[in-house]
């Protein structure tokens, strides 16, 4: 190395001592070659000289003024002023100020679209140079700059090297048909055939590049793609790994558009989830060709680019069969640890397995484990996915986990493990006990969000099982918890979990028969939290006013002659009746009503005057401030749950984008395998590196397809119209699609139909996603959908409303939904 | 549009000033302004660099689904790149695109900073406009790119002061070699291949000291200078070890399928020819505890108590007696977001007083930006060594990270056991010189529990 290094700078300095001999000018360039001068051009903002070393002799000169501009493109600035001198160093001899004028051309032509046709000639000669190098670059500058006028002319250079020699000039060539295409549509038909002779290209480097131009040229024309089909699949491995992912997605939505959907047989009928494997499924039906798929593709898992692991991924979650989904996982897996970027994508693509088939990551379960330094995205991802893996085998453990994740630096991580407890709690009976008291002792931190949070989750808890007061066991203590949190009440700040714990105190104030207390009927620790509920009354905010009146009534329905209570209540109603918060005063006005056949005499119904209409007895008031509670379970599950298909951004961000990465359904039939039939049906000869492919052949070839020996294919099915039409029955069969028995049709009715099935194709992914949604509201342990008793009140309602954790629900809004939603339900 | 597209990538400095942007040809003239303003919004919006989630959701003023994007970016030497999507894509295949792109100028500048990139924006220009075609990754493989983009270097600017182009001069065929990833027609007078495997165990240890979960992630990186097209046989002695390994593209994946053996034609130059992890006992076995706890080479002592306003802290640290000496042992504590200052001494246990000469107990320091404390030490031995001390907080309740962080090297030791075979080269005439270096280092989260002590 050192070595090389001075030998190096030996040249240098011989080679700068003979030109300062010679080239007196160039001496005093050559002393500032010792400084960097990049940084200059970036940092002067002089504009003078330009025009006219633009026009010099000397390409030095010139290339100063390049890099100058170029520098000035970069800090924002228009230099579009000097088009024309720019132009006219297109066919500079120096490659590099050649380069430099490329990347000015992109990105001012389309504002010149005259002055740059004069470089066209130019690019036209390039076209033929003997410099591969030359020739490509002038088809990519040629196709980027834009100008609509020249629009024939980059087809017809897309043509000519689309024929070239080298497969660099080729990839190019295939790279241009996008911007062609995109930059005037009408060159479509001219495009086609370029491409269908792009698809039979032997290279696999530019392959890749062909898959680019058929995603953006035809996306829907699969049938073009018959005859490549098993060629594409072999050569998989051997493409540059942007390619292997084009081909990758390609190939996918052929096979999900062509092949028929694996068939899968099960011995037992009923599978016991925890030891669901590939080993129960007895017997599988794959199409051959979508064998052949999988096994090309699967040593692409070995890639050292991320995306193309998750590209064949997805080619096995959504292609394959069941049993190939178990062993892609690890793959995936081995993603995490790659950047924290990488780790957060493929966790969000993580999650969508685990919540469609928890059991693939469970042997997995540590490698999700958060860590102190994760970023805060990653591990409410984590988290979201160690939720679905909770078994009662592993509850246990998982609880251990959660408990120490409560004491994270990030608030928004400690809220989404507390629920991750309730989640526990709610779906593993078994560790009912335990939650319960890992969250008594969050109420004991001293940290505000971790307290409301446990809270929230524990009044969630006692709301989705409405029985446990008196039936399960599990729930003897519940009462005690109760009076445990009723006493913290000073500590509790947040708004929402004060209400939270005044609205479980009213609940469970009734004591059961038989049961003593100084006040008969009601538990003795709720009398005093009214108290000091009252006492901080004005200072609260509505959530909690409202729930002080709430309880208040409770705890007066049940005791209805304790002056006590009866003092409380009025000051309280009072208080209630001049609040800033129209909720507030309704409440406060609806419940004092409520109260009136009490007779408690804290109504002031005789101040308002006489307002008829029915009062109710006390059992009823009962009926209509206890009953009905808990009906609508209040789900644990937190965070975004991202809808969309796995390598999505919409799965990451949670909003959707323009365009859709998932793949079409399922036809109802595949397309008949001779169509894939081609010619060289045999193992090609090994690649230039690589020896995988002829192994994939032979595994394949020896089962299924006719062998070198076997005479071809007698239909030749290769298009040969200019436009490449494509035979009949080369689509699959969709049930609305009746197949033409004709083999071959005009281009008019051709044409018609391909427009229909694209049609249909996208009315089928978008049937595809709603499926999607429909699945994911099943996952979930709750729907939002309140189920209302007839017998309720609209009272209940309200009150149902308000302690939907989600929603403050002091709108006026919620309340009309919800009483729409009960005149209906009524009718 | 059904592929991935990438619209362009914004390199902006540490201030959130672009430097570097490339064309965005299809996207409204603001484009990558509202990008760049979106993420600056959003980076001022996070308290940490460790809440801004990787892919934001950018939405331009209207409300319409084709002006809404997305924003992948990542951070490197202090500068950040962005790549706006407008189309549903991957985001791995942005992310993978810029890690090949920051690889690129890595090679190409050395190390890629704010000035780097100042003093070779013409290069940094060149590299993007052949490696992102219309949205398309074009050519990245470092062997091919510098056949047709020079690498800077004082030679090249001595030609182009001449006015000669070294392009022309350099490569008179690029492209001519049939293997993408190796230049044709290279010359070496001393044929050298160097084989740099280096193992790191990343471990999470629990309040009780039991590991809860480790992994071995191995990584062989390579340094070839080999003349002419040499097809090298690389065998190991236990190869059952390599799970879930991946390759460089070179790597013949059926001959490692079959028996395990790399077998490749090695590009030029640096690269990293395969990544693998070893798995450590399942953890399925440990669920009764100690026993897994023999794999961690490091003891922890920890005890925290929580005062109002602050906390103090004893930590004790040493190698377990099966590992005689750690090296560049950094132990980081992360005190909270409210914590102010830390004040602490680090001590040798066990020896006498005297024995203290300043080195062997470390250094510790508190960056109060980071708000992380940290505690170096150059040789860690079975003598336990500890620091002990206090900090501050602006809140009556601090809230300091739930676990420390213990960073170590170990020089020429091997963590999974693994040892080359042989390296055989078929394809030429010469016998190279050989060499392999094995590094092992280790990160371990050790969870600890935090224990409230109210003055009052």
């Amino acid at each position: 190395m050192d070595t090389a290094l001075s030998s190096l700078s030996e040249n240098a300095t011989r080679l700068g001592m003979r030109l300062q001999e010679t080239i007196s000018e160039h001496t005093r360039d050559l002393a500032i070659v010792g400084r960097s001068s990049g940084a200059s051009y970036f940092d002067s903002s002089d504009l003078r000289n330009i025009q006219r070393h633009l026009d010099s002799n000397h390409d030095r000169e010139k290339l100063e003024a390049m890099k100058r501009l170029v520098a000035m493109i970069s800090k924002g600035r228009n230099v579009s002023e000097f088009f024309a001198q720019v132009v006219k160093n297109v066919a500079s001899n120096n490659l590099e100020i050649r380069k430099l004028v490329y990347i000015y051309l992109l990105r001012y032509a389309s504002q010149e679209p005259d002055l740059a046709l004069l470089s066209i000639n130019t690019f036209q000669r390039d076209l033929a140079d003997g410099n591969p190098l030359i020739r490509a670059m002038a088809l990519r500058v040629l196709s980027g700059i834009g100008v609509h006028m020249i629009g024939s002319i980059v087809v017809l250079g897309i043509k000519k090297c689309a024929g070239d020699v080298s497969p660099y000039v080729r990839k190019a060539a295939a790279m241009a048909i996008p911007k062609c295409y995109s930059l005037d549509s009408s060159h479509f038909s001219a495009l086609l055939p370029i491409l269908t002779t792009l698809l039979k290209d032997r290279s696999p480097l530019s392959i890749g590049a062909v898959a680019v131009a058929f995603n953006a040229l035809c996306p829907d024309r699969l049938d073009l793609l018959h005859q490549h089909y098993r060629r594409l699949c072999r050569v998989l491995v051997d493409a540059d790994e942007w390619g292997q992912i084009e081909l990758l997605d390609l190939l996918a939505r052929y096979a999900r558009t062509m092949l028929s959907k694996p068939v899968v047989e099960k011995l037992e009928t009923e599978v016991d989830t925890s030891s669901f494997g590939p080993q129960n499924i007895s017997s599988e039906e794959v199409d051959p060709d979508l064998t052949l798929l999988l096994e090309s593709s699967s040593p692409l898992f070995q890639s050292r680019n991320p995306a193309v692991v998750l590209a064949v991924f997805r080619v096995f979650y959504y292609v394959g069969p069941p049993s190939g989904q178990s062993k892609a996982v690890p793959h995936l897996l081995r993603l995490l640890h790659r950047s924290p970027q990488i780790e957060r994508v493929v966790l969000e693509n993580l999650a969508v397995v685990g919540r469609e088939s928890p059991r693939l990551l469970m042997s997995s379960m540590n490698r999700f484990f958060l860590k102190a330094d994760d970023l805060v995205a990653t591990k409410r991802a984590k988290l979201r996915i160690l939720v679905t893996l909770v078994t009662p085998e592993n509850v246990q453990t998982l609880l251990r986990e959660f408990t120490d994740y409560v004491e994270d630096t990030d608030d928004a991580v400690v809220t989404d493990t507390i629920y991750a407890i309730g989640h526990c709690a709610q779906h593993v009976p078994e560790s009912t006990e335990s939650c319960f008291t890992a969250l008594m002792t969050l109420i004991k931190s001293k940290h505000d969000v971790t307290v409301s949070t446990a809270v929230i989750v524990l009044k969630s808890l006692y709301q989705s099982q409405p029985a446990s007061m008196d039936s399960a066991p599990t729930f003897a203590a519940s009462p005690k918890i109760i009076s445990r949190l009723a006493r913290r009440l000073d500590g509790i700040k947040h708004p929402q979990a004060r209400a939270c714990v005044l609205w479980m105190v009213g609940q469970y104030a009734p004591t059961t028969e038989g049961t003593k207390s100084v006040i008969p009927g009601v538990a003795d620790w709720a009398p005093d939290v009214l108290r000091k509920a009252v006492k901080s009354f004005a200072n609260e905010s509505s959530a909690v006013k409202l729930q002080t009146l709430n309880l208040t009534s409770k705890l007066l329905t049940l005791a209805p002659t304790h002056t006590t209570l009866q003092l409380l209540a009025r000051y309280v109603f009072t208080l209630a009746r001049y609040d800033l918060d129209y909720d507030v005063r309704d409440r406060g006005r609806m419940l004092n009503t409520l109260l009136a056949g009490l007779g408690t005499g804290i109504t002031n119904i005789e101040e308002e005057g006489r307002l008829g209409g029915v009062v109710l007895r006390r059992e009823q008031v009962h009926l209509v401030l206890f009953e009905g509670k808990g009906i609508s379970p209040v789900g644990l599950d937190r965070g975004p749950k991202n809808q969309g298909p796995i390598g999505s951004i919409c799965l990451i961000t949670g909003k959707g984008i323009y365009g859709d990465r998932a793949l079409p359904e399922w036809p109802d039939e595949g397309t008949d395998p001779s169509l894939r039939e081609t010619e060289d049906d045999h193992p090609p000869a090994p690649g230039y590196a690589q020896g995988a492919s002829s192994r994939i052949m032979q595994g394949f070839g020896s089962s299924n397809m006719p062998s070198s020996s076997h005479p071809p294919s007698p239909i030749v099915l290769t298009p040969t119209g200019p436009r490449g039409a494509s035979p009949a029955g080369s689509m699959p069969r969709q049930a609305s699609a009746p197949v033409n028995k004709t083999p071959w049709k005009d281009l008019d009715s051709f044409y018609a139909e391909s427009e229909e099935s694209s049609e249909e194709e996208e009315e089928d992914e978008e049937e595809g996603e709603e499926e999607v949604d429909a699945g994911e509201e099943e996952v979930g342990p709750s729907g939002e959908g309140v189920v209302l008793s007839a017998r309720q009140e609209e009272s209940d309602e309200e009150d149902e409303e308000e302690y939907d954790e989600d929603e403050e629900s002091e709108d006026e809004e919620d309340g009309m939904e919800g009483s729409d939603l009960l005149a209906r339900h009524r009718s | 549009m059904v592929g991935s597209t990438i619209d362009g990538v914004i390199i902006i400095d540490s201030s959130g000033r672009p430097i570097i942007q490339s064309n965005f040809r299809t996207t409204f003239p603001s484009y990558p302004l509202v990008h760049i303003d979106a993420f600056n919004d959003a980076l001022a919006k996070c308290s940490f660099h460790s809440d801004l989630d990787p892919v934001l959701h950018v939405s331009a003023a209207a409300s319409d689904e084709r002006h809404t994007s997305a924003c992948c970016h990542l951070e490197h030497g202090g500068l950040r790149f962005l790549c706006p999507v407008s189309e549903e894509a991957d985001p791995l295949f942005v992310f993978s695109f810029l890690e090949t792109f920051i690889r690129t100028l890595q090679e190409y500048l050395g190390d890629v900073s704010a000035s780097s990139l100042k003093d070779n924006f013409d290069v940094v220009y060149q590299l993007l406009e052949e490696m992102l075609d219309n949205g398309h990754p074009l050519t990245t493989e470092s062997n091919a790119l510098r056949d047709i983009v020079l690498p800077p270097s004082f030679f090249n600017k001595i030609l182009n002061v001449a006015g000669v182009s070294g392009l022309s001069a350099a490569t008179p065929t690029p492209f001519s070699s049939p293997i993408p990833w190796r230049k044709s027609g290279l010359r070496y007078n001393a044929n050298e291949i160097y084989f740099d495997i280096n193992e790191e165990v990343d471990t999470i240890v629990s309040k009780t000291g039991g590991v809860l979960s480790s992994s071995i992630w191995g990584i062989i990186k390579c340094n070839s200078r080999l003349s002419g097209t040499p097809d090298l046989h690389l065998t190991f002695t236990n190869p059952k070890l390599l799970l879930d390994p991946s390759f460089h593209p070179c790597i013949r994946l059926s001959k490692f399928a079959s028996n395990k053996s790399l077998s490749f034609v090695p590009p030029d130059g640096n690269f990293t020819l395969m990544e693998y992890r070893v798995d450590t006992a399942p953890i399925s076995q440990t669920a009764t505890g100690a026993p897994q706890i023999q794999q961690l080479p490091i003891s922890l002592k920890a005890s925290i108590q929580l005062t109002d306003f602050g906390g103090n802290f004893e930590f004790v640290l040493s190698t377990r007696p099966s590992v005689k000496v750690l090296e560049s042992v950094v132990f980081t504590f992360f005190l909270g977001h409210t914590s102010t200052s830390a004040n602490c001494s680090c001590l040798v246990g066990g020896g006498p007083i005297g024995m203290n000469d300043g080195k062997k107990e470390g250094s510790w320091n508190y960056d109060p930006r980071s708000q992380v404390l940290a505690w170096d030490i150059a040789q860690l031995t079975t003598n336990p060594i500890i620091l002990r001390g206090s900090f501050t907080s602006t809140e009556p309740h601090a809230r300091p990270a739930r676990s420390v962080k213990i960073a170590f090297q170990m020089p020429r030791h091997s963590l999974s056991g693994l040892k080359v075979d042989q390296l055989k080269l078929t394809g030429e005439m010469y016998k190279p010189y050989k060499g392999v270096r094995i590094n092992s280092s280790g990160k371990v989260e050790w969870r600890m529990q935090t224990r409230h002590v109210s003055e009052s």
